[in-house]
């Protein structure tokens, strides 16, 4: 067994503890101690877990993509064994990191965490869902009011509870489907609503993403976010991913965003 | 023995077909909202109220109007508990196999079972419905077009069933409630051919006791009444729901 600290701020405490524990329950670890701490950002938990070491990158991923994690760290601690067979209680750590690879023209590059500026995006999001689908305007003055270094996160987190909300309004009712199916018949007529897209299995390719323009920053964060939020419900599959691998701001004809299980 | 034949009044038929639609529709909405229940007396309420109005609405509803709708040349009324047992069975049945569909995720083995569920019990209540008819004439069935009608109800249940939790959106509400009318009207009108009637010459027991088609009438033009204020209200409680939802 493998103990991990785990540290997640999510915009409001109520109920956080009891929805990532049952993730943590999932992946087969058990919570030892939890702390909270009131940021300017959020609530702050940290959770100190234990569990099987062969799991915990799989329940990394699923606690960091939680719809109300808003940031997430994790620390990995491993134990170590001695000659004769005993465990020596010795605490390494493991910081999860990114690397960072090198991007071709059009190709986007890893997506690296940091905080959103929830406040900001909390007050736009009323605006929004009462103008939807004209939402445009709202993620333009969203980009411009937020500074730069929390400009994606924001429009990921505005994404994401976008789609959340699209997806309890308007598809809700009905089984689970597979991830393809899914796309097909929840995702892509959610989106073609906002912007020309197609499905090419488990891509979707927007045309004329108003947020991209050539030469300036991606808005694809925002997509990203809709999509994870769209379907996070919707499929019979744990931790739906979205990652946009190229974009009209970089060059590329489309902006492609591939979605993942 | 001489044979007789059946005539069918074209207004009734078609108003068992739509009838059929509006449980089926009513029903299949309720049985959605069956994973959205939070204790298990809500997921039970839900699956009998689903249950119900399939079973009571769409599968015996439908049959006594197209009963009603057919002229055989001969008095008919109706065994009361056999009537009774045989919309009990079709909500059994019904509710049995919607609550299995909505249980978690969509399957190939839940759709099945659920669809040979739901056809047996359009095909059982419609022949237990048919044993509770009290007519002088002589009755016996073609076996091969019963086996037709049971396979037309388990197919059609199957592939409504799919509409309605696989889709998303008007196809999906719509298109599977057309669809379970087909599997329920086509069920009863290929039985209906499957059955051959003779003159016969005595009444049986328990004819002049049984439900007549007026008082029968009376009865499914209640359910309908209730079916359509539950299809209305429930579109109304979910227009609500819609609007309330914050973001």
């Amino acid at each position: 067994m493998a103990e991990l600290e785990v540290r997640v701020v999510s915009e409001r405490r109520d109920g956080l503890l009891l929805e990532l524990g049952r993730v943590v329950n999932e992946y087969g670890h058990v919570l030892v101690r939890q702390r909270w701490v009131q940021e300017a950002q959020g609530a702050c938990l940290t959770l100190i877990l234990r569990g099987p070491p062969d799991r915990q990158q799989a329940l990394e991923k699923a606690l960091g993509l939680h719809p109300r994690v808003l940031r997430f760290e994790s620390t990995r601690a491993v134990q170590a064994q001695d000659a004769v067979g005993s465990i020596v209680p010795t605490v390494v750590a493991e910081p999860v990191a990114f690397a960072a690879e090198p991007a071709g023209p059009g190709e986007v590059g890893p997506w690296l965490p940091s905080g959103a500026d929830v406040a900001r995006v909390e007050r736009m999001l009323p605006g929004l869902a009462k103008d939807y689908p004209r939402i445009f305007p709202w993620l333009i003055n969203l980009e411009y009011a937020v500074s730069a270094e929390v400009r994606d996160a924001s429009l990921y987190l505005a994404g994401k509870r976008t789609g959340a909300w699209i997806f309890r309004r308007d598809f809700s009712l009905g089984a689970r489907l597979g991830l393809v199916d899914a796309i097909r018949r929840i995702a892509l007529p959610a989106l073609r609503v906002l912007v020309t897209v197609e499905q090419h299995e488990h891509q979707l390719h927007v045309r004329g993403c108003p947020l991209c323009q050539p030469g300036a920053p991606s808005g694809g964060r925002f997509f990203a976010g809709f999509l994870e939020g769209l379907l996070a419900e919707s499929v019979d599959a744990p931790g739906v991913v979205v990652r946009e691998t190229r974009c009209h701001s970089l060059g590329a004809p489309v902006c492609v965003f591939e979605v993942s299980s | 023995m001489q044979e007789m034949h059946q005539h069918y009044n074209a207004v009734l038929v078609v108003l068992s077909y739509l009838v059929s639609v509006l449980g089926s529709f009513t029903a299949l909405q309720l049985a959605l909202g069956i994973a959205q229940a939070r204790t298990p007396g809500q997921r039970w309420g839900a699956v009998l109220a689903a249950g119900t109005a399939m079973g009571g609405g769409a599968i015996w509803a439908m049959h006594f109007i197209a009963m009603i709708a057919c002229n055989m040349g001969v008095q008919v009324t109706y065994d009361v508990m056999l009537t009774a047992i045989s919309a009990l069975l079709a909500v059994v049945a019904c509710s049995i196999g919607l609550a299995v569909v909505s249980a978690g995720a969509f399957g190939w083995l839940s759709l099945v079972f659920a669809g040979v569920m739901m056809g047996l019990g359009v095909a059982g209540m419609h022949y237990l419905g048919m044993a509770a008819m009290l007519t002088s004439a002589q009755i016996s069935y073609d076996g091969g077009l019963v086996a037709l009608s049971v396979a037309i109800a388990i197919v059609a249940s199957m592939a409504a069933l799919w509409l309605a939790f696989h889709l998303r959106g008007r196809l999906q509400m719509l298109g599977s409630a057309w669809v379970m009318g087909v599997a329920v009207c086509g069920m009863h009108y290929t039985g209906m051919s499957a059955l051959d009637i003779a003159v016969g010459d005595t009444l049986p027991a328990g004819f002049a006791q049984g439900l007549s088609g007026d008082h029968l009438g009376m009865v499914v033009f209640g359910v309908v009444v209730v079916l359509l204020a539950l299809a209305l209200g429930l579109s109304i409680i979910r227009q609500q729901r819609r609007a309330a939802l914050t973001i």
